[in-house]
C-alpha cells in the first residue's frame, strides 16, 4: 500500500488518470451541448432571425467542474484510498506487551484489550514472538505466536491493586533475549516503574501507549463534624469538572440502591474535590460503600465499615449523680472513652432497651425488677452486648452467689478482696498476658494497670472458660459468657478509677475496641489489631464491582493494616467476630500522580482509528455528482420538464430533514393508548422479539375480546425512555441479554408505573433451559434490568395464589414452555388458612411483577390471519398448553383489572354460613 | 366512424351549455334573435306581426275571426317576415394545426373543430343552414348536416400551412375561418377580398397554442414545422423570444388591418383557455353580423 498524503492507495498507478482530466476539460469545453429538435408552428415566423452571437453555448465552467469532479472522485475512488492504513510499525523480533493492569485502566479495559489486539494482530502479520507481561499478575516472560497470544486476551483483566515491579523485574531478567517492548501504561505513577522502564529498554525499543481518560480515585470516607467526609482524587486532567459521588446500601427490603449523592466539583488546576455527606446515623449506618458514578474503576470505589457506624451505647449506673463530683462518677472514663465514636441513649432500663442500643453498661447496678431483668434478657438474647462493672455495691449485694445470675457471667463471691492497700498485705496485682482465647489477644499488658480491688469470682468449673482477662495471680478480671446472640461481660473493678487504674489506661481503650463497645472512628492502627485474625466478606474486582469473598483465607489484622494490596489480600470488607474493617484501594493518605515518562520513551496514544476504505464513498460521490450533471445539463438545455418554481419547491423537499413533532407523537400516542384499553409490550430494540410481543398480545387481546368483557385495541409497543406508562394496565417486557439498561428518568417512571397499580410482566423466554430469574443470560440481563425498580419481597406463585382462579381455575402457568416457577409478590407472612376454606386470604392488591421464563408471547402470538404464529408442544397436548396460556393471559388481564375480587368470593360461603348461624 | 361520433359527441356536450339560439338571445340583449331572423316586415313566417283591415283580394280564409267578432270591422292577422340564414365554416386542416404544447393539452386543430362544430350545432338547432366553403359540403338544414360536418372535420390535411378554401362562396352568406394563420398571408388576403366582394361578412378566429405566444425555450435548438417542411436552428433560442413576439404580433396586427379592410371580426383563442368563452364570443360575433 502506498501512503499519500496520509491516505494509503491499494492501486496508486490508476491515479495517473488524473493526468487526463485537463485534456478532458478542453475536450468538453470545445463541443457544444446538442441541440433539442423541437416541432414548433411558429417557425415560420423565426425564419429568417439571425441569433446575435454568433458562437455556439459552449458548457458553462461550473458544469465543466461539476464533471471534472465527477471523473477525479471516480479516478480517485478505483485507485482504492484507505483512511488510517495501517502500515508495518517496523521492527523484528520478539516483541514484549507490557500491562499496568491495575485498576485505573478498567474504566477503559476493553480499549486496552482492543489496542493490544489490534497490534498482536500486526505481530501476527509481521511474525514477530510476543509475550504479555501484566504486572499485577506477572508470570515468567515466554515468547510465542502472537495468534496464540490472541485467543488469551479475553483472559486477562485488571487486578485492583498496584502493579509488582519487583516481580516484573523478575519477570524480565528470567529471559535472555532482547526485545522491543509496548508498554499499555494506566497513566498513573507508582514506586518502581523508572526501573522497570530502565530494565526493558537494556531489552530494546520501548514504546508507551497510553490513554488520555482522566483517572479518578476516591479515600477512604472520614467522619467529621456531623457529616461524612470525602475527598476524591483525579490524575490526567486539568479542567474544571464535576463528578457525583453516590452512597450505596441496603434499603429496608434489602436491594441495594442510592442512598445518598453529593457533587464533587474538581476546581481548575486542581486534583482533589471535597464533599461532605450529612446523614442520619440511622442511614449512614447502612451505608456500605461510596462510588464516583459513571466509574468502573476499584479506585473509585470505597468501602465503609464501622468507622462510619456510632455505636449506640446506654449507660446506666446505680448511683444518683451527685454535681460537683463528675470525676468521682462512675460513668466519667467511659463517657470520654466513648464520647468520639458512640451516640448515647439516656434513661432508665426499661426505657432504653426499646430503643435497642448496641452496648447496654450498667455500673455497679445490683438491683433490678423483674420486667428490667426480662426486658434485659430479652435485649440481649436478641444481640445485645452488657457490659458490667463491679463496684461497692456488688460486693456487698448478695447477688449471684448462690446461683448463678442470669445477667452476670460467672457466680461471685462475697465481700471481693482489697490488695496492696494500706491494710491489706501484698502488692497490687498487674495483669497477665491475654491468653489466646481471648478477644484481647495481642495487646499489650502495661505495668501501669494495677488492681487494688476486685470482686472475685466462685472457683466453678466452667470459670476457665469465661475469664477473658485476668490478673498476674490468675484471678479473673474480664468475665463474660454467651446469653442468647448476645454476651454479658463483667469487668470485675469498677468503671471508675477507684479500684484500679484500668480506666486510666490506655488499655481500657483498646480493650472496650475490641469487645466493640467503641468502634474506631479512625482506622485502627496496625499494633491494636495484632493477634487477629480477619475473615474477608466481600471484594473488590477492579472494576468496582463487589463480589462475595468465597473461600479466600483469612488475613492477620496487622497485615490487614498495613501490608500492600495484592492477590493475597484484596481489597474489601473483612470481619471478625462483630467488627467490620474495609480496606480499601486507596488509602486516606493517598495520591494520585500522573506517570512521567522520559522524553526518550515514545508516547502514544490508543487512537484507534480504525483502517477505512473510502473508494466507495468516492465513487458514490462520482454518481452523485454525474446524477447533478444529468439535471444541470437538462436545465441547460430547456429540456427539464418541471418550471424553475416546482424544481425548487423538489430540491426544498429533499434538502428538507425530516423532523418529527414530538409533542404530536406524544399526544397521538396518549389518544392511541386511553381510547380503548391496549395491552402493551416495552420495546427491546430486538425486530423479532418486539415483533412476536405484538403479535402475541394481539392474540390475547383476540382472546379477551372473544370470551370475557374485557375488549383490548391494538396492542401498543412501548419505548421505556420516551413513553409515558400510566395508560396500561399491563406491560409485557421480554428480556434480551443485550438490551440497553432503561435512563434514571425511565425508571422513575416505571416505578411510579409500579406504585400506581401497574403489573410488568417479565419474561425471560428461557423456560426451557433455565429456571426463571436464574442465571442464564437472559435471567442476568432480568437481574441488572429490575434492579433499580421498586419490587417488594417474591415468592414463587403459591397454589392458592389468586391469578390462579382470577377468570379459569388453573394450576399452573404455561407460555411456549412449562417451568413451574412464576414468581409473584409474597404473600404476607401473617396469612394463614383458615379451617375450612380452600384459599389463604392472600396479599391485598395486585401483584407488580409476574416473573417468569415461560416465553408467553410466542404462545399467545398470532398472525394476520389469526394462526398461531410458533408451535407449542407437540400434538393435541401442545394445543391443550397453548390453551392454558390463553387461560393464563386471560386470569393475568382479569387479576390485573379486578384485584383481588376474586380472593374476597372465596369468602362468600364462609359469611353466608355465619349470618345463617 | 367512432372519431366522428366522438367529435360529434364532445361537440354537442359542448353546444348543450348555451341554450337554444333564441332563448340565448333573449338572455343577451332581448331583442337580438339568432337564427330565424325577423325581418322586420310582413310577411311569411311563424309569428305574429300586426292586425290590419282586411282588403281588397284577400281571400275569406284569411281573416282572424277572434279579432274580428270584436268590432264590426273585419280584420286579417299578418306575420313576420322570416328567412334563415347560411353560414360557410372553414376549418385550417393543415400540420401546424396539429400542435401541442404540453402533453395535457390538445392539439390546436381539435380546439378549432371542435369550437366549428359546436357554433354548427347551435346554427342548425336555430335554424340557419351550415356548410363548409367550397364544394364539398354547401350549407343545408337539420341535424344530419352536423353528423356530415363532424365527418368533414375528421380529414387532416398533409400540408403544413392549408390556404383558406374561398371558392363557390354564397353571396351575401356568413362565413366562419379558423386558423391559426401562422402560414403565408396572401391566400388569406385573397379569400377574404373575394368574400367581401361577394357581400359575404364573417369571422376569423385565430387559435394559437400558450407556447406559441410565450416561447419558453431556450439554447440551442431546431426548430421544425410540424410537417417538416420548413426548419430553423438557433444557438441560443432564449435571445430569439422577444423577436418571434414581435413578429406574432406584427401578424396579428396585419390580420386585424385585413379584417377592418374587409368588415369581418377578428378573434384569438388560446388553447389554454375555456372552450366556452371562445363559443360565446363566436356567437356574439355572428349575430353582431347578422344584425
Amino acid at each position: 500500500m502506498t501512503v499519500i498524503a496520509g491516505i494509503g492507495f491499494t492501486a496508486p498507478w490508476l491515479l495517473l488518470g488524473l493526468l487526463a482530466l485537463p485534456v478532458l476539460w478542453l475536450l468538453l469545453r470545445a463541443v457544444p451541448p446538442a441541440p433539442r429538435r423541437v416541432a414548433f408552428p411558429g417557425v415560420s415566423l423565426l425564419l429568417g432571425l439571425r441569433d446575435d452571437d454568433s458562437i455556439s453555448d459552449r458548457t458553462p465552467w461550473w458544469l465543466l467542474l461539476l464533471r471534472m469532479l465527477a471523473v477525479a472522485a471516480a479516478i480517485i475512488g478505483l485507485a482504492g484510498p484507505v483512511l488510517n492504513p495501517r502500515t508495518g510499525q517496523g521492527g523484528s523480533g520478539p516483541l514484549l506487551f507490557v500491562l499496568d493492569g491495575s485498576w485505573a485502566g478498567a474504566d477503559d479495559w476493553p480499549k486496552r484489550i482492543a489496542v493490544l489486539d489490534t497490534q498482536l494482530e500486526q505481530a501476527a502479520r509481521d511474525g514477530r514472538p510476543v509475550a504479555v507481561l501484566n504486572l499485577t499478575a506477572p508470570q515468567p516472560v515466554a515468547f510465542q505466536p502472537a495468534s496464540a497470544l490472541r485467543a488469551r486476551l479475553p483472559g486477562l483483566l485488571p487486578a485492583p491493586w498496584q502493579p509488582d515491579t519487583q516481580a516484573g523485574l523478575d519477570a524480565i531478567s528470567a529471559s535472555d533475549r532482547t526485545f522491543d517492548s509496548h508498554w499499555l501504561g494506566d497513566g498513573l505513577e507508582y514506586a518502581g516503574r523508572a526501573d522497570l522502564l530502565q530494565a526493558l529498554q537494556a531489552r530494546g525499543a520501548v514504546t508507551v501507549f497510553q490513554s488520555d481518560q482522566p483517572v479518578l480515585g476516591l479515600r477512604p470516607a472520614g467522619f467529621q463534624d456531623g457529616a461524612v467526609q470525602l475527598t476524591a482524587l483525579r490524575a490526567g486532567q486539568t479542567t474544571a469538572q464535576t463528578e457525583t459521588l453516590l452512597a450505596m446500601g441496603p434499603d429496608p427490603s434489602g436491594t441495594t440502591r442510592v442512598l445518598a449523592r453529593a457533587e464533587l466539583t474538581f476546581d481548575a488546576g486542581a486534583d482533589q474535590a471535597q464533599a461532605a455527606l450529612a446523614l442520619p446515623s440511622e442511614l449512614r449506618a447502612r451505608v456500605t460503600r461510596f462510588v464516583v458514578d459513571g466509574t468502573r474503576s476499584a479506585g473509585a470505589v470505597t468501602l465503609s465499615d464501622d468507622s462510619l457506624r456510632r455505636r449506640e451505647v446506654a449507660l446506666i449506673t446505680g448511683q444518683r449523680q451527685r454535681e460537683g463530683l463528675e470525676l468521682l462518677s462512675p460513668l466519667h472514663y467511659l463517657t470520654q472513652v466513648l464520647s468520639p465514636t458512640a451516640e448515647f441513649v439516656q434513661g432508665t432500663i426499661l426505657e432504653v432497651v426499646p430503643a435497642n442500643p448496641d452496648v447496654i453498661v450498667l455500673a455497679d447496678v445490683v438491683a433490678l425488677g423483674d420486667g428490667e431483668r426480662a426486658a434485659l434478657t430479652d435485649w440481649i438474647e436478641r444481640g445485645g452486648l452488657l457490659l458490667r462493672f463491679a463496684g461497692p455495691r456488688m460486693a456487698a449485694s448478695p447477688l449471684g452467689r448462690e446461683a448463678e445470675d442470669p445477667l452476670l457471667p460467672v457466680r461471685l463471691r462475697g465481700g471481693g478482696r482489697t490488695v496492696g492497700g494500706a491494710m491489706s498485705w501484698g502488692e497490687a496485682k498487674t495483669l497477665a498476658p491475654f491468653p489466646e482465647t481471648s478477644p484481647f489477644y495481642g495487646l499489650q499488658p502495661r505495668d501501669e494497670v494495677t488492681v487494688s480491688s476486685q470482686v472475685l469470682a466462685q472457683p466453678d468449673p466452667d470459670l476457665a472458660d469465661r475469664v477473658i482477662a485476668a490478673l498476674s495471680d490468675g484471678t479473673p478480671l474480664v468475665t463474660r459468657k454467651p446469653l442468647g446472640l448476645g454476651q454479658v461481660v463483667l469487668f470485675h473493678v469498677t468503671a471508675d478509677a477507684e479500684w484500679s487504674s484500668l480506666p486510666l489506661s490506655g488499655l481500657f481503650v483498646e480493650m472496650l475496641d475490641r469487645l466493640a463497645v467503641s468502634s474506631a472512628a479512625k482506622t485502627p492502627q496496625a499494633v491494636a489489631l495484632e493477634g487477629t485474625t480477619w475473615r474477608p466478606l466481600r471484594v473488590l474486582d477492579a472494576f468496582g464491582q463487589l463480589r462475595d469473598a468465597g473461600t479466600l483465607p483469612g488475613v492477620a489484622g496487622a497485615d490487614l493494616i498495613s501490608a500492600p494490596l495484592g492477590p493475597r489480600l484484596p481489597p474489601g470488607v473483612y470481619e471478625t467476630e462483630n467488627r467490620r474493617i474495609a480496606r480499601n484501594v486507596l488509602g486516606p493518605d493517598a495520591a494520585l500522580i500522573p506517570a512521567n515518562w522520559p522524553g526518550s520513551v515514545p508516547l502514544r496514544g490508543f487512537d484507534l482509528a480504525p483502517q477505512q476504505a473510502i473508494g466507495g464513498l468516492l465513487l458514490a460521490l462520482a454518481l452523485l455528482l454525474l446524477m447533478a450533471d444529468i439535471i444541470a445539463a437538462l436545465a441547460l438545455g430547456g429540456r427539464l420538464p418541471m418550471r424553475q418554481k416546482g424544481l425548487a419547491v423538489l430540491l426544498l423537499a429533499l434538502a428538507w430533514p425530516a423532523v418529527p413533532s414530538h409533542a404530536q407523537d406524544a399526544d397521538r400516542f396518549a389518544l392511541d393508548a386511553t381510547s380503548e384499553l391496549a395491552l402493551a409490550h416495552v420495546l427491546t430494540g430486538d425486530a423479532r422479539i418486539d415483533a412476536t410481543a405484538q403479535a402475541g398480545l394481539l392474540g390475547l387481546s383476540d382472546t379477551l375480546y372473544f370470551r370475557t368483557t374485557v375488549e383490548p385495541s391494538q396492542p401498543i409497543g412501548v419505548d421505556l425512555e420516551r413513553d409515558e406508562l400510566a395508560f396500561f394496565p399491563l406491560l409485557y417486557w421480554p428480556i434480551t441479554p443485550d438490551q440497553p439498561q432503561p435512563s434514571d428518568a425511565a425508571y422513575a417512571r416505571l416505578n411510579a408505573y409500579l406504585r400506581s397499580g401497574g403489573m410488568i410482566l417479565f419474561d425471560t423466554r428461557d423456560g426451557d433451559i433455565a429456571r426463571a430469574g436464574g442465571q442464564g443470560p437472559n435471567g442476568r440481563a432480568l437481574q441488572r434490568l429490575a434492579a433499580p425498580l421498586d419490587i417488594p419481597p417474591l415468592e414463587v406463585m403459591p397454589d392458592d395464589h389468586v391469578l390462579t382462579r382470577t377468570f379459569y381455575l388453573l394450576q399452573d402457568a404455561p407460555g411456549r414452555h412449562a417451568a413451574r416457577d412464576i414468581w409473584v409478590e409474597a404473600a404476607p407472612p401473617d396469612a394463614e388458612q383458615i379451617e375450612g376454606m380452600p384459599f389463604r386470604n392472600l396479599n391485598d392488591g395486585v401483584t407488580p411483577v409476574v416473573i417468569g421464563g415461560n416465553d408467553w408471547a410466542s404462545a399467545w402470538a398470532i398472525d394476520r390471519d389469526g394462526a398461531a404464529m410458533y408451535p407449542v408442544g407437540r400434538g393435541f397436548a401442545g394445543e391443550r398448553q397453548r390453551e392454558l396460556a390463553y387461560r393464563f393471559g386471560v386470569n393475568l388481564i382479569m387479576h390485573v383489572l379486578t384485584g383481588n375480587y376474586k380472593s374476597d368470593q372465596v369468602h362468600v360461603p364462609a359469611l353466608l354460613d355465619r349470618l345463617g348461624q | 366512424m367512432s372519431t366522428v361520433n366522438a367529435l360529434r359527441h364532445r361537440a354537442e356536450a359542448e353546444a348543450s351549455r348555451l341554450p337554444p339560439l333564441l332563448a340565448r338571445a333573449e338572455h343577451l340583449a332581448g331583442t337580438v334573435l339568432l337564427g330565424d331572423h325577423g325581418r322586420r316586415r310582413a310577411g311569411l313566417g311563424d309569428d305574429f306581426w300586426q292586425y290590419r283591415p282586411v282588403q281588397m283580394g284577400d281571400s275569406k280564409r284569411m281573416i282572424d275571426h277572434r279579432r274580428s267578432a270584436r268590432g264590426d270591422q273585419q280584420f286579417v292577422r299578418e306575420r313576420e317576415w322570416q328567412i334563415a340564414q347560411s353560414v360557410m365554416l372553414w376549418v385550417d386542416q393543415g400540420a401546424s394545426m396539429r400542435f401541442s404544447g404540453q402533453a395535457d393539452r390538445g392539439q390546436k386543430i381539435d380546439r378549432a373543430r371542435l369550437l366549428a362544430l359546436a357554433v354548427a350545432v347551435l346554427l342548425v338547432r336555430g335554424g340557419e343552414r351550415v356548410g363548409l366553403t367550397g364544394t364539398t359540403l354547401p350549407p343545408r338544414r337539420g341535424n344530419n348536416q352536423i353528423f356530415r360536418l363532424a365527418q368533414a372535420f375528421t380529414q387532416d390535411d398533409a400540408q403544413d400551412y392549408a390556404p383558406p378554401e374561398h371558392r363557390a362562396m354564397i353571396p351575401h352568406a356568413r362565413a366562419v375561418f379558423l386558423s391559426d394563420f401562422l402560414g403565408d398571408m396572401e391566400p388569406v388576403r385573397t379569400a377574404l377580398t373575394k368574400a367581401a366582394d361577394r357581400g359575404v361578412r364573417g369571422v376569423l378566429l385565430q387559435v394559437l397554442d400558450p407556447d406559441e405566444e410565450v416561447f419558453p425555450y431556450q439554447g440551442r435548438t431546431i426548430f421544425h414545422s410540424v410537417g417538416g417542411g420548413l426548419r430553423h436552428e438557433t444557438l441560443k433560442a432564449g435571445d430569439l423570444r422577444a423577436r418571434y413576439q414581435d413578429r406574432l404580433a406584427a401578424r396579428k396586427d396585419e390580420l386585424q388591418a385585413l379584417c377592418r379592410l374587409t368588415g369581418w371580426h377578428l378573434g384569438l383563442h388560446h388553447t389554454g383557455d375555456s372552450a366556452q368563452s371562445a363559443l360565446l364570443w363566436l356567437y356574439r360575433a355572428l349575430d353582431g353580423g347578422t344584425r
